[in-house]
């Protein structure tokens, strides 16, 4: 398709956590490097229920006309006014908010949905995705229908592949988008470059399920970008699994803008090699009984390096709103890294946040119950490993992307999961 | 008993009496070369560490300031004079203490406390050293507690220069660099091998000069199975112009050494309170930090333990309560840096009145941890809708072999325990103010009985009025 | 049949706390023994100690398996040896698909000949017999799980690996009546399918109706105090505890003193090299200019270590 017109591009500051800490840790955010060597060549194929491929625009001119639907109800809201007024703040010039506090209030203020709208990674590497795919692809669900859409975007050596998918779901609609992101005919020590971004408004009581599953050969880096925008009652779900890559950079960010909206994440994730993945979830909870739920499970294995940034983000307003995240690493090898920054922010009383985290070693209560059914300890960590690629394989939304589990599980594993009468069951180890 | 509540009579207004400043030396404003080698001069110091001030002005002029917390756009450096010298020279008779300065302190309580329960007693006021009196019998077993200026020229100089600013350098931080550059006053304290201290040592900050900023600096060496309880109180008194403290607390914990650590800290509510802290523990050693932070303006706390020998231990347990017009950004820090070393932190924070409460934390465990274990409990009360509490808490963790958890809630006080308390004759503030003390329980029943009462009435104060 | 499961003089305890008094049991292979008491009697505490749970600690006697003495033999090696119990809560397993885990358990037995197409249809056959969809295989294990469910989860690994002993502990609390006779008859199928011995712990007689009992066992503050036949259990569900309760000596002796430790040994030339390296890790981490004292602390220079 030609040559990537710029040089060596870095995209700085992606996956970048609202609220910043200290900087010595190197975890604000992270850099994102795309060679200059790499040709843009979108291998995609799309699969789209008919009647619901839509022209490009039509996200745009949704989110404009949903902008008078929240300046109707704004008044409702309580209105923001930095913090209270009263004489001993007045005294020292107000409350010495931080930057990003200051930031936040001004983009409340401005009460704009376009503005608010972002996606995880970043608008940067959203741009550069998007440029790279060429046209759209867009999907708009009518009231009440049942869309289906699937997306597989292959790694090709030396190229720089993406799509850019808008869903626009229609009142009380449904739409399933499954996104494969695989290099099965990658020749060998191959190296490459693959993205999607993806951005999503849910119309009144609308479902959107989307799963993500990347199998990538080693060579290969990605970028999973999505932005999300839910009005009264949407039930969005998101499942993404990575397994496969090389530098692997998944960011998503919610506006949970309608009230009674919910949003799931099931994240899973193996890290192999010398694999760096890097995580950022931004869930802002504007509508009253919203409702996020974040559970990211992983295996660090190898000298693998992986960081996750989560903030919920309790928008004041959003009475009654719930925000969850739970994360479990499991460190299986020396020389691993983990990184873990779980966020609240909190400008509304009448809510409930909760985050957790366990990091370390198959737990002592599971470890138990494993070795009375006679696995050892390094045989229990072993099994979570490979389980991962047993997980994938029943989460696999396509024969594609479950092949590539497979490929990948006899790269990292030496053996198929894909069990049939030929092959012997080593079980673990 | 009667005795131990003295300091438990202490309320806001006590806190805002205002002496005279007659006759007290001031600096120029604004921070010169000049002015870093006047204060060394004056205070008569050894040559290395005039050279520790340079060089640290040096780094403070070249560090930016930080992007990611309270904003201190409202602190102007060129009119914090830094240097405040109260016409008095130490004394370790309380009777030759000045009479406006004593005035003060017998209004805080401190004397009577001592008398009745404390092993020592160190007051700054100001950026000198007042008054340092130790019991007999402490000193008797060899512990130390003195003024540190006054101990550069003791026998224990060497042993300073051996750990000053050692942990703490000028490169951490902004402030940790203006620290380094005009530090002055402070304690040294020096507890010799497998002495237990029965009671706690105390000492007390307290800021009067307008516009004024306390940079002292603490050092505190507990050798191999000795064992202290360090109480640190600090208050000022209200001005309109903005007050900067940017304290140094370095802390060596020996060999299965124990110390505690506690503080509560009230400043006036147009503090810039920026201090740093941290703690060191060889093989075995203990450092349990107990932090309430109740005042300040803008508020960077975060104690930091080194956990660097086998099986050392650290334990934080903290309050912050932000009301009107604060914003208060505290926490921990952790460093995991030695086998089978065991950390945890258990955090209260309450907002209210457009107050910001950050909890923020730093859990590292590197790659000599093998068999750490650490938990990090968190929890948020919002008082109201206006207020703001944000936790932030990082972890890092590069040895598999480790055991990491990390717990946080956020919410207001339940309906339902409001409810529960009205339907059994307590008025709905009365009620409120009971929740919010049991929330802070765990921090309270740390602290000694009369910091504990003075904690509870801190809280009732800040709890007034909050029924709208 | 000889003797499969040999308990002598077995005395075991949590940190300072006795919990198990001069316990002997023997189970023959093929045997169905019943252990009843009331709670807190430590009936769970002996199935955990057999199995080798870290948790408790021998203090006294021996626990042997098929002649073999596996008193100081780790919990996985236990498991492989042919014991099973049977977990009351089973913890949930996030990140490991029953099937993943089942495959997993079975490979540790060569014996079993469970491998491909043959473990494929060995667990369609058991599922179908408990009652079970098969997708619960692609679920985490134990994860969103009913008690139920739970239970059936542990007779699946029971029927699949056929242990030469299994200890079911209360397996039948909190059932209803469908999964109890579920459970029930996996029992029985374990019992016919290998001879296997079984030690039930229980409260109550409704899972017992569908087999027979060879011995019952009455256990009170940490002690066996009686032993007798199937009626045994008869005349608990009748009468109740109360007389072996009155005639049992009285709850846990006191702990015994471990004895406090020595006094601290002072070693100066330890302490006088502490003293060096301490401030040789601290003069590495000052001033170094480096920036965060973090970077002097990394793990090559060992401070302490």
């Amino acid at each position: 398709m030609g040559d990537w017109v710029e040089k060596n591009t870095v995209l700085e500051g992606a996956n970048a956590m609202p609220a910043p800490t200290w900087h010595y840790l190197k975890m604000n955010d992270v850099s994102i490097e795309v060679p200059a060597s790499l040709r843009v060549e979108p291998a995609v194929a799309t699969a789209v229920s008919e009647q619901a491929v839509a022209p490009a625009g039509t996200f745009e001119y949704s989110l404009a006309m949903l902008q008078s639907w929240w300046d109707a109800r704004w008044p409702s809201r309580v209105p923001i006014s930095g913090a209270g007024a009263d004489d001993a703040e007045a005294a020292y010039g107000g409350t010495a908010q931080s930057a990003y506090q200051r930031n936040a209030d001004a983009l409340e203020a401005s009460q704009s949905l376009e503005a608010a709208f972002a996606t995880g990674v970043g608008a940067d590497a959203a741009g550069l995705l998007a440029q790279a795919a060429g046209d759209p692809i867009v999907i708009a669900s009518d009231e009440g229908q049942n869309v289906r859409a699937t997306v597989t975007v292959l790694g090709v050596a030396d190229a720089f592949s993406s799509a850019a998918i808008d869903v626009v779901a229609g009142m009380n609609s449904t739409v399933n988008l499954d996104i494969v992101v695989d290099s099965p005919e990658a020749p060998e020590n191959a190296a490459g470059f693959t993205g999607t971004t993806v951005r999503v408004l849910a119309g009144f009581g609308a479902k959107v399920n989307i799963r993500r599953m990347q199998t990538l050969d080693a060579g290969f880096d990605d970028i999973d970008d999505l932005g999300i925008l839910t009005t009264d009652g949407a039930r969005i779900t998101v499942s993404q699994t990575v397994l496969g890559g090389n530098r692997t950079f998944t960011g998503l960010a919610a506006d949970l803008r309608g009230d009674k909206s919910r949003l799931d994440i099931d994240l899973h994730y193996l890290g192999h090699g010398e694999q760096a993945h890097d995580f950022n979830y931004v869930v802002r909870h504007h509508g009253r009984e919203t409702e996020c739920d974040i559970q990211a499970n992983g295996v660090l294995a190898g000298k693998s390096r992986k960081t996750l940034r989560g903030t919920i983000d309790l928008i004041r307003g959003c009475k009654g709103a719930q925000g969850n995240e739970r994360e479990t690493v499991l460190l299986v090898d020396k020389g691993v890294q983990n990184r873990t920054v779980p966020v609240i922010l909190c400008n509304e009383d009448d809510v409930a946040g909760n985050h957790g985290a366990t990091i370390g070693h198959v737990n002592a209560e599971q470890l138990h119950y494993l070795r009375t059914r006679g696995l050892s300890e390094k045989q229990a960590e072993a099994l979570f490993l490979e389980s991962s690629f047993d997980f994938a394989l029943g989460a696999a939304p396509t024969e594609q992307a479950a092949a590539g589990v497979d490929r990948l599980a006899r790269a990292v594993l030496g053996r198929s999961v894909v069990l049939d009468e030929s092959e012997p069951t080593e079980g673990s180890r | 008993m009667a005795a131990r509540t003295q300091v438990a009579d202490i309320n806001r207004e006590l806190y805002d009496f205002v002496k005279s400043e007659e006759g007290s030396y001031r600096a120029h404003a604004g921070l010169t070369e000049d002015i870093v080698r006047e204060i060394s001069a004056r205070k008569n110091e050894p040559s290395w560490m005039l050279e520790l001030r340079l060089k640290s002005l040096a780094i403070y002029h070249e560090t930016p300031v930080s992007d990611w917390g309270p904003s201190i756009d409202g602190l102007d450096m060129d009119n914090i004079v830094t240097y405040v010298k109260p016409l008095t020279e130490q004394e370790s008779n309380w009777d030759d203490v000045p009479e406006d300065i004593k005035d003060t302190f017998e209004r805080l309580g401190i004397p009577q406390a001592e008398r009745a329960y404390l092993a020592g007693v160190g007051a700054q006021y100001d950026s000198e050293l007042v008054y340092h009196n130790i019991q007999k019998s402490a000193a008797e077993q060899g512990v130390v507690y003195s003024g540190i200026e006054e101990a550069l020229h003791g026998p224990h100089a060497e042993r300073i220069r051996e750990h000053f600013m050692k942990l703490i350098t000028p490169r951490d931080h902004k402030f940790a660099a203006l620290h380094g550059a005009v530090w002055s006053g402070g304690s040294f304290v020096y507890v010799p091998k497998g002495v237990h201290m029965d009671y706690p040592l105390q000492s007390y900050f307290r800021l009067n000069a307008k516009g004024a900023g306390q940079f002292e600096h603490t050092l505190i060496i507990v050798e191999d199975d000795a064992d202290l309880h360090f109480i640190e109180g600090c208050s000022a008194p209200k001005y309109n112009v903005a007050n900067l403290h940017a304290g140094a607390v370095e802390l060596f914990v020996g060999k299965r050494a124990h110390l505690r650590y506690s503080t509560i800290e009230n400043w006036s509510k147009n503090m810039y309170n920026l201090n740093t802290k941290r703690a060191r523990c060889d093989e075995q050693g203990q450092i349990e930090w107990i932090s309430g932070s109740f005042g300040s303006h803008v508020g960077y706390l975060y104690p930091m333990s080194i956990l660097a020998g086998r099986k050392a231990q650290s334990s934080f347990t903290g309050i912050t309560f932000a009301g009107a017009g604060q914003n208060l950004d505290t926490g921990c820090k952790v460093v995991l840096a030695a086998p089978q070393t065991t950390a945890s932190i258990e955090t209260k924070s309450i907002s209210k009145d457009g107050g910001i409460s950050t909890f923020r934390s730093s859990v590292v465990a590197t790659p000599a941890a093998t068999g750490s274990a650490c938990t990090v409990s968190c929890q948020s009360l919002m008082l109201d809708d206006r207020s703001r509490s944000d936790t932030i808490p990082a972890m890092d963790i590069r040895c598999e072999d480790v055991s990491i958890g990390h717990e946080a809630t956020i919410g207001r006080i339940s309906d339902d325990k409001v409810f529960y308390l009205m339907s059994r004759g307590i008025s709905e503030e009365e009620a409120r103010t009971i929740i919010v003390n049991g929330f802070a329980e765990p921090v309270s029943k740390e602290l000694p009985l009369e910091y504990a009462v003075e904690m509870n009435n801190l809280i009732k104060l800040e709890m007034e009025g909050a029924i709208g | 049949m000889g003797e499969l499961l040999k308990i002598r003089g077995l005395c075991a305890g949590a940190g300072d706390k006795p919990i198990l008094h001069d316990v002997d049991l023997t189970v023959g292979a093929g045997e169905t023994h019943v252990l009843m008491g009331p709670n807190g009697a430590g009936k769970s505490t002996l199935g955990q100690v057999i199995m080798g749970d870290p948790e408790y600690t021998v203090t006294a006697g021996s626990i042997g398996l098929a002649g073999e003495d596996i008193t100081e033999k780790a919990v996985d090696y236990r498991s492989r040896a042919g014991l099973f119990m049977s977990f009351q809560a089973p913890v949930e397993v996030p990140g490991v698909p029953l099937n993943s885990f089942l495959r997993a358990i079975v490979a540790q037995h060569e014996e079993l000949k469970l491998k491909g197409k043959r473990y494929k249809k060995r667990v369609a056959e058991i599922m179908q017999q408990l009652d079970m969809d098969e997708k619960y295989l692609n679920r985490e294990l134990n994860v969103g799980f009913s008690g139920g469910e739970k239970k059936k989860v542990e007779m699946l690994q029971l029927l699949l690996l056929q242990p030469k002993l299994a200890i079911l502990d209360e397996t039948d609390s909190g059932l209803d009546v469908d999964a109890l006779a579920i459970v029930s008859r996996a029992i029985s199928m374990y019992r016919e399918s290998c001879d296997g011995s079984l030690i039930i712990i229980t409260h109550q007689k409704r899972l017992l109706e569908h087999f027979d009992v060879d011995r019952t066992h009455i256990m009170v503050n940490g002690r066996l105090v009686e032993t007798g036949d199937a009626s045994l259990v008869d005349d608990i569900n009748e009468n109740g505890f109360e007389r072996f309760i009155k005639a049992a000596p009285a709850a846990s002796a006191p702990a015994e003193s471990e004895g406090d430790s020595a006094p601290a040994h002072f070693d100066v030339a330890a302490a006088l090299e502490h003293m060096e390296e301490a401030l040789a890790a601290a003069d590495a981490a000052a001033l170094k200019d480096t920036g965060h004292p973090l970077d002097a602390l990394s793990a090559d220079q060992k401070p302490g270590a």
